[in-house]
């Protein structure tokens, strides 16, 4: 639990940052502090760990969940410090971001429906905040509105199906679910359940609340909420889909439809966007695709590679996001950056071309992984489309490449102060994006599971 | 040992980090290291060639690591016969296109960085003997060259770069499947190209051979480019800048021949054999469309582009023939090909230098005002279209050839040799237009080529008569890999 634990005291401590010297800079920095040592933490907890009475369990790949959710909030935290949030205070969105990684942890663990349901609550309550975080901004808070009535929405139809499948086997337990099969009943709170997950990561066709929630959010909170808790929710759903799968044989056609939804959907309705907020939202909506595609193939391997996936994808988004809160939103605010900050538009090229999956970077062996898993397991349809997407995918990023590289700047426009904290953030993520690719074998030894 | 192969591979990678980290204003320092990173390049290259031994079996300088464990990739390092050749040529175009580009000032630095890391994934792809790796070096041509064309190019560059990449990484995420089916399949079950090619396809039934035959065909064939997928080449060619343009010709569009003779024939020979006809059937129309298309053409590197596919049409027909004469004939075309077409480009590009056109109807009288200029390109011209004495030569007469001995349908043949007589057709007359009559106005006031292209020519004039004067100076390399390969294969 020492991750979780310091995550919390990290995010209270954070809360009284006003009152100490250096106000909510030094509290970004004791969240930077906290979310690392979570993280360090994460690592070295024994890989296989039970508590409550098995409500909470580590196991598979929870080390590499742990690890990502912490070491991304700590790259957060560090940005914070150099930038701050626009016309904001910074120390509340430092202990929000805390909260919700907080529950992003727990998310990773839970191994009962009901830890599931609230674990999943606490990593998506702060994100309200965070979204809606410029309250003066009508369009911010019209986003936060929407995100919060929607989530709220969809997370009961999951607590319903949960419900149903509490009903349908008698236990809140993971290890008791689907023992005696399901029946009707438990397949439709099974399906319900995950309808409602799919609503959290955002995959076709319950999608509709990304592109308006985040157009609405600052840059900064879109890169958080839409990379850590996702990471978080992509492997509940992995340890969900584990234990139903095999007692409800629908689940994975199922996944295969959302998956194939997702990847066409997101892929294509990306290329008209002109705010780079809309555009992502899209990408992730097509990556969600892709890691049900992980989920979808349901072996112990594609599983794994599903959250090799998710923790490879959300590194380069949250980086992109935390470029265009420096930035600007509109894909023209990106003209010329490569003569204002060359460092920072090559590095753009890394993540972007990374989520298109070209190698070395790790987006290609989260890819590779997954790909070769879901062949593995028969998919080759799917595998097939989800390729094909990915090369559409390359498409809309060059829309994002082709301003920063081939526009001039706008005229007046002044290269941003430059901030040390927020640089040494961005430098992380791209010696992350870059250096997890090639030396790609510890990252799986974390894993512990076999791939293909 | 001197790990020579990753040096050959990876030296221009720290040459490219140089150039990026050299302060923008010191341009000349940028070109004075891409030179010299490249000439040490070209020196290891032709130690490797030198210490070749064109008798032994199987890969040498093999280096071997373990990369990734748990799912059995390796960095894996080798050179065969067929190779070798082929990083040879790597290594000399990109010398000779970093002194094609010494007058490049805007951006400099980023420039001379994307040829060297260009350079990196040309001379990778024909040393690696792990899928993974083959495809990283694969992918990474792509970024580099994009950005050699969309920042430096023509007109229209925006939309060449962007084609150029998207239909690239449409083929090669096909090829990438194929990888994986190979590597799930339990008969093929490793990264390992070696093995994957030793082990010829036993245990893979037909259908899957078919299949993944296709993937992989796919890949390469956007490469190639064989018709109909060849539509990125004439705009990437066209915007491209004239060092990016030959080491697009001359190297990247061999890295998909090379693909079909690495990979597709020796690990799916069954495949091959049922896939022999189509292959010939659109090698016989890319040679010929190619050429027909060639004819009509008013710019001159629209004409050399398009006399790339009738070309590249020739080493998909000896590849088709699965004989030896043919495979040998196959790479005979792609290193001369390599060094003739550069040569065209590299012709182009100093002719456009000095007259800021390139349509034929305005160039006249070349031979009056540049005598030098216009020999050397009657030169690469009779080369192109496949003077005997000259390499252009070897190369189409084994391919078709082999085609002829393979037992396909002779039509095919029938219909490539059509082909060559095309070529001298639409050369010649382009040379008839360019080269003879009076001097037209923007050719009037022009000077003849300086030292410094004079001594880039060089190499490839010597390289052309020495291949087509002297066939084994080439074949002694090639000729054993390939009977071996083709031993491994059965056939």
């Amino acid at each position: 639990m020492a991750p979780e634990v310091l995550l919390l005291a990290a995010g209270l401590l954070a809360l009284f940052a006003d009152r100490m010297p250096g106000g909510g800079r030094t509290g970004a920095w004791i969240g930077f502090t906290g979310a690392a040592l979570s993280a360090t933490a994460a690592l070295w907890a024994s890989p296989e760990a039970t508590l409550f009475g098995g409500m909470l369990s580590w196991g598979g790949g929870s080390v590499l969940a742990r690890v990502a959710v912490g070491a991304m909030t700590a790259l957060f935290c560090l940005w914070l410090a150099g930038r701050g949030m626009p016309d904001e205070r910074r120390g509340e969105a430092v202990a929000q971001a805390m909260f919700s990684a907080c529950g992003a942890m727990l998310l990773a663990a839970a191994n009962d429906m009901v830890t599931f349901f609230i674990a999943a609550e606490l990593s998506t309550m702060p994100a309200y905040v965070l979204m809606g975080y410029r309250r003066r901004d009508a369009a911010s808070l019209e986003g936060a509105l929407k995100y919060f009535l929607l989530s709220m929405l969809t997370g009961l139809v999951t607590l319903y199906g949960l419900s149903l499948l509490f009903g349908a086997s008698g236990t809140t337990l993971y290890d008791g679910l689907g023992l005696r099969g399901l029946g009707l009943l438990g397949t439709i709170g099974a399906v319900m359940a995950f309808a409602g997950m799919f609503a959290k990561i955002s995959a076709a066709p319950f999608h509709f609340w990304t592109p308006d929630a985040y157009a609405g959010a600052p840059a900064a909170s879109v890169a958080f909420v839409s990379t850590v808790p996702k990471i978080a929710g992509a492997f509940a759903m992995v340890r969900l889909a584990d234990v139903l799968a095999p007692a409800a044989p629908e689940l994975p056609l199922v996944f295969a439809l959302v998956a194939a939804a997702s990847m066409l959907l997101g892929n294509l309705a990306a290329y008209p966007q002109t705010d780079i907020r809309r555009l992502m939202a899209y990408s992730g909506i097509a990556h969600s695709g892709y890691l049900m595609l992980g989920i979808a193939a349901g072996s112990e391997g594609a599983l794994a590679a599903t959250v090799f996936y998710a923790a490879a994808y959300s590194l380069p988004s949250l980086a992109v996001m935390l470029v265009a809160a420096e930035e600007g939103n509109r894909l023209d605010d990106f003209a010329g950056l490569v003569t204002r900050r060359p460092v920072v538009a090559w590095s753009m090229v890394v993540w972007l071309l990374s989520l298109v999956g070209i190698p070395p970077m790790w987006g290609f062996f989260g890819k590779l992984f997954l790909f070769g898993a879901a062949l593995d397991a028969g998919l080759g349809w799917l595998v097939v489309l989800a390729v094909l997407a990915s090369v559409a995918s390359a498409g809309y990023y060059f829309r994002v490449l082709h301003p920063v590289f081939l526009r001039a700047p706008e005229p007046g426009r002044e290269p941003i102060a430059a901030s040390v904290p927020a640089s040494l953030a961005l430098g992380l993520a791209l010696a992350g994006t870059v250096g997890l690719g090639i030396v790609t074998a510890p990252l799986l030894e974390l894993l512990g599971t076999h791939l293909p | 040992m001197f790990p020579l192969l990753s040096v050959i591979a990876f030296l221009p990678l720290a040459g490219a980090v140089g150039c990026a980290l050299l302060p923008a204003e010191r341009r000349s320092a940028a070109r004075w290291l891409a030179a010299s990173v490249t000439g040490a390049v070209l020196a290891l290259a032709t130690w490797m060639l030198v210490g070749f031994d064109v008798g032994a079996d199987g890969m040498q300088l093999v280096e071997r690591f373990t990369w990734v464990p748990q799912v059995g990739i390796s960095y894996h390092m080798g050179v065969d016969g067929i190779s070798v050749t082929m990083v040879f040529l790597s290594a000399l175009l990109t010398f000779l296109a970093v002194l094609a580009s010494w007058r490049v000032e805007d951006r400099a630095h980023t420039y001379f960085a994307m040829m060297l890391l260009l350079q990196v994934g040309m001379n990778g792809v024909f040393m690696a003997l792990d899928f993974v790796l083959f495809y990283v070096f694969w992918e990474l041509v792509l970024v580099p060259m994009y950005f050699l064309i969309a920042w430096w190019g023509g007109p229209r560059r925006e939309y060449a770069a962007i084609k150029f990449f998207l239909y690239t990484l449409f083929g090669s995420v096909f090829m990438l499947l194929g990888i994986l089916a190979l590597y799930l399949h339990p008969a093929g079950g490793t990264f390992d190209m070696t093995q994957l090619a030793a082990n010829a396809g036993a245990g893979l039934d037909a259908r899957f051979q078919f299949w993944v035959f296709a993937a992989f065909f796919l890949g390469f064939a956007v490469k190639v480019p064989v018709f109909p997928l060849h539509t990125w080449l004439p705009d990437a060619h066209v915007e491209a800048p004239t060092a990016a343009s030959v080491l697009l010709a001359g190297i990247l569009l061999k890295m998909g021949t090379y693909g079909l003779i690495r990979v597709s024939l020796p690990m799916l020979p069954e495949a091959a054999a049922s896939w022999q006809w189509f292959i010939a059937l659109l090698a016989a129309v890319s040679i010929v469309y190619g050429a027909a298309v060639a004819f009509a053409q008013s710019d001159l590197k629209k004409l050399v582009a398009y006399s790339s596919v009738s070309h590249m049409g020739f080493v998909m027909l000896g590849i088709a023939s699965l004989t030896p004469e043919g495979i040998d004939g196959a790479m005979a075309v792609n290193f001369s090909h390599g060094v003739v077409t550069g040569l065209l480009f590299l012709l182009v590009g100093m002719v456009y230098e000095r007259t800021h056109t390139r349509k034929i109807a305005d160039l006249a009288g070349l031979s009056a005002q540049v005598p030098v200029l216009a020999g050397v390109l009657a030169f690469a011209s009779f080369a192109s279209l496949g003077l005997p004495g000259l390499s252009g030569f070897v190369g189409e007469f084994l391919a078709l050839l082999g085609a002829w001995r393979s037992g396909m349908w002779p039509g095919w043949v029938v219909i490539s040799a059509v082909g060559v007589l095309l070529a001298a057709a639409y050369m010649l007359w382009m040379l008839q237009r360019t080269v003879f009559g009076k001097p037209s106005p923007v050719v009037a006031p022009i000077k003849d080529m300086n030292a410094l292209e004079t001594a880039i020519v060089l190499p490839l004039i010597v390289l052309t008569v020495l291949v087509g004067v002297w066939w084994d100076s080439l074949l002694r390399y090639v000729d054993p890999a390939v009977r071996s390969m083709l031993a491994a294969m059965g056939a």
